[in-house]
């Protein structure tokens, strides 16, 4: 027991290098930050086109369940390795512009970069299940109401269905979006030195697993506040449905 | 002013409307009654095309608004012809006066200030004055079906469409509604008005259908249709529901 705590709670290495660890932290959280901003949107974009009503619009229909059945399917691991990949082999061939193919934009590295479109390419896909389920959630008769009322499908969607989807899809969301926190550690494997690779770097450098652990640990003053929020939100919805709101 | 011609419906193998020829005139309250299943409330869903109909014609003051199996002016049918339903369908996100708004604005393009006054007046020929600002979840489902009346109303239109809006009510908050249905009748609403309630088609229709199977069997004047059919199907709904 004794070893196991100087292994991994090796309190005087954490204090030593907690700058570090931080720093490598604050990346994990712009990254969160930006690539869940990003796929929040790209999550929403796809649920609407997968709900476009008529026979014309069946095709986009189509390549949008592909596409998210797609993303679902394939671990982020594949799509972070495949999309740097394929970014920077295209840039340097010049079939497409530098500043695309890596992208370094707003003083962010390229690993940045990549990391954000994969998080936003595969968590859209997951999120807009997530609104999917959010906007089938809203009864039938709400749709039938604005539409009597005049309302294109459009405003429909806009002014009466996703304001209330939105509202039960925040706890789904937030559990994404902690999910999706603890898959930024994958973009490690870009060099980026976030949270996890910061660790990595000090294990190899002084042989101390301690920085692994000052790095979870700053993950859960994080992660557990989300968790509860996500409870507290589902606790309030709950009471709301008891007091026999639709 | 909305005629109906060779009107049909089905789901899968189940004819719900078979052959539905229907007038009805400028200011005339028409009451449909028939069992459940009688494919009453199916076809006043075609009417404003939330069910679209199979085949068979809908004109709106003489203008084809459905026609060889498809519509057409669809917004523009919806725009006049206003709808209340059994569950209420109110905005649960939206206050009262909210409710009645959202369209006014979106669809018919009045401005905010506009449309919020002739909510509160509309509130107010409700009953509901002072409701305004109540979300939906904090008023009793009369008020609420008053509110959806109300809404259904902001919009002007030509025709009022209610299905079986009584039938979710408790007992002591079914005569609120009926009274602002019976006001609203005595304006020259023109109104087709699927219900239950017997005593609402004897006082306030024009004219009652009585439907069954997907056919109209019999239709008249409400004391001819009430109180003395002519067909045995008729006779034979009516003695069950006059029993009570």
């Amino acid at each position: 027991m004794e070893v196991f705590f100087d292994t991994y709670f090796d309190f005087s290495f954490m204090a030593e290098h907690f700058d570090e660890v931080l720093a490598g932290f604050w990346v994990t959280i712009k990254l969160s930050v930006v690539g869940g901003f990003f796929a929040l949107i790209w999550g929403l974009m796809l649920s609407v086109l997968r709900q476009l009503p008529g026979k014309w619009l069946a095709p986009v229909r189509g390549l949008t369940i592909a596409y998210i059945d797609a993303l679902r399917g394939i671990p982020l691991l594949l799509v972070i390795l495949g999309l740097s990949a394929g970014l920077a082999t295209l840039a340097s061939e010049g079939t497409i512009p530098r500043e695309i193919g890596i992208p370094q934009w707003f003083g962010e590295s390229d690993p940045f970069w990549y990391g954000v479109i994969a998080l936003t390419l595969t968590y859209g896909a997951y999120m807009a299940e997530v609104y999917r389920a959010g906007i089938e959630a809203v009864p039938r008769g709400q749709t039938e109401a604005s539409r009597s009322l005049g309302m294109s499908h459009g405003q429909a969607m806009r002014f009466v269905i996703i304001p209330q989807a939105v509202r039960k899809v925040i706890p789904p969301l937030l559990n994404d979006f902690i999910a999706l926190m603890k898959d930024t550690a994958l973009i490690s494997v870009l060099g980026l030195v976030e949270t996890v690779q910061t660790g990595s770097d000090l294990y190899s450098e002084f042989f101390n697993p301690s920085g692994y652990t000052l790095g979870a640990f700053l993950f859960l003053i994080v992660t557990i506040p989300l968790a509860r929020l996500v409870d507290w939100q589902i606790k309030k919805q709950d009471e709301k449905f008891q007091r026999g709101i639709p | 002013m909305l005629t109906v011609s060779g009107l049909k419906k089905s789901y899968g193998k189940l004819d719900v409307l078979k052959d539905i020829n229907v007038e009805i005139g400028e200011g005339e309250v028409v009451c449909v009654i028939g069992p459940s299943g009688s494919g009453k409330s199916t076809m006043l869903r075609c009417l404003n095309m939330l069910e679209l109909p199979d085949g068979g014609r809908i004109e709106l003051h003489g203008k084809e608004v459905f026609g060889e199996g498809r519509p057409k002016g669809l917004d523009v049918l919806r725009r006049e012809v206003g709808m209340v339903f059994q569950s209420f369908n109110l905005f649960p996100h939206m206050t009262a006066r909210e409710n009645v708004s959202i369209a006014q604005t979106k669809v018919r393009g009045r401005k905010k200030k506009e449309a919020d006054s002739r909510s509160a007046e509309l509130l107010a020929k409700v009953g509901l004055e002072e409701k305004l600002d109540e979300y939906p979840d904090r008023l009793s489902g009369g008020q609420q079906q008053r509110v959806a009346i109300a809404r259904a109303l902001a919009m002007d239109p030509e025709v009022m469409l209610f299905d079986e809006v009584t039938s979710a009510l408790d007992p002591e908050l079914v005569k609120g509604v009926l009274d602002v249905m019976k006001e609203l009748a005595e304006s020259g609403m023109t109104m087709v008005v699927v219900t239950h309630e017997m005593n609402f088609a004897r006082e306030v229709s024009d004219r009652v259908i009585f439907m069954d199977q997907g056919y109209i069997v019999e239709e008249g004047k409400p004391e001819e249709v009430l109180g003395n059919p002519s067909q045995e199907r008729t006779k034979k709904f009516l003695g069950l529901v006059l029993a009570r």
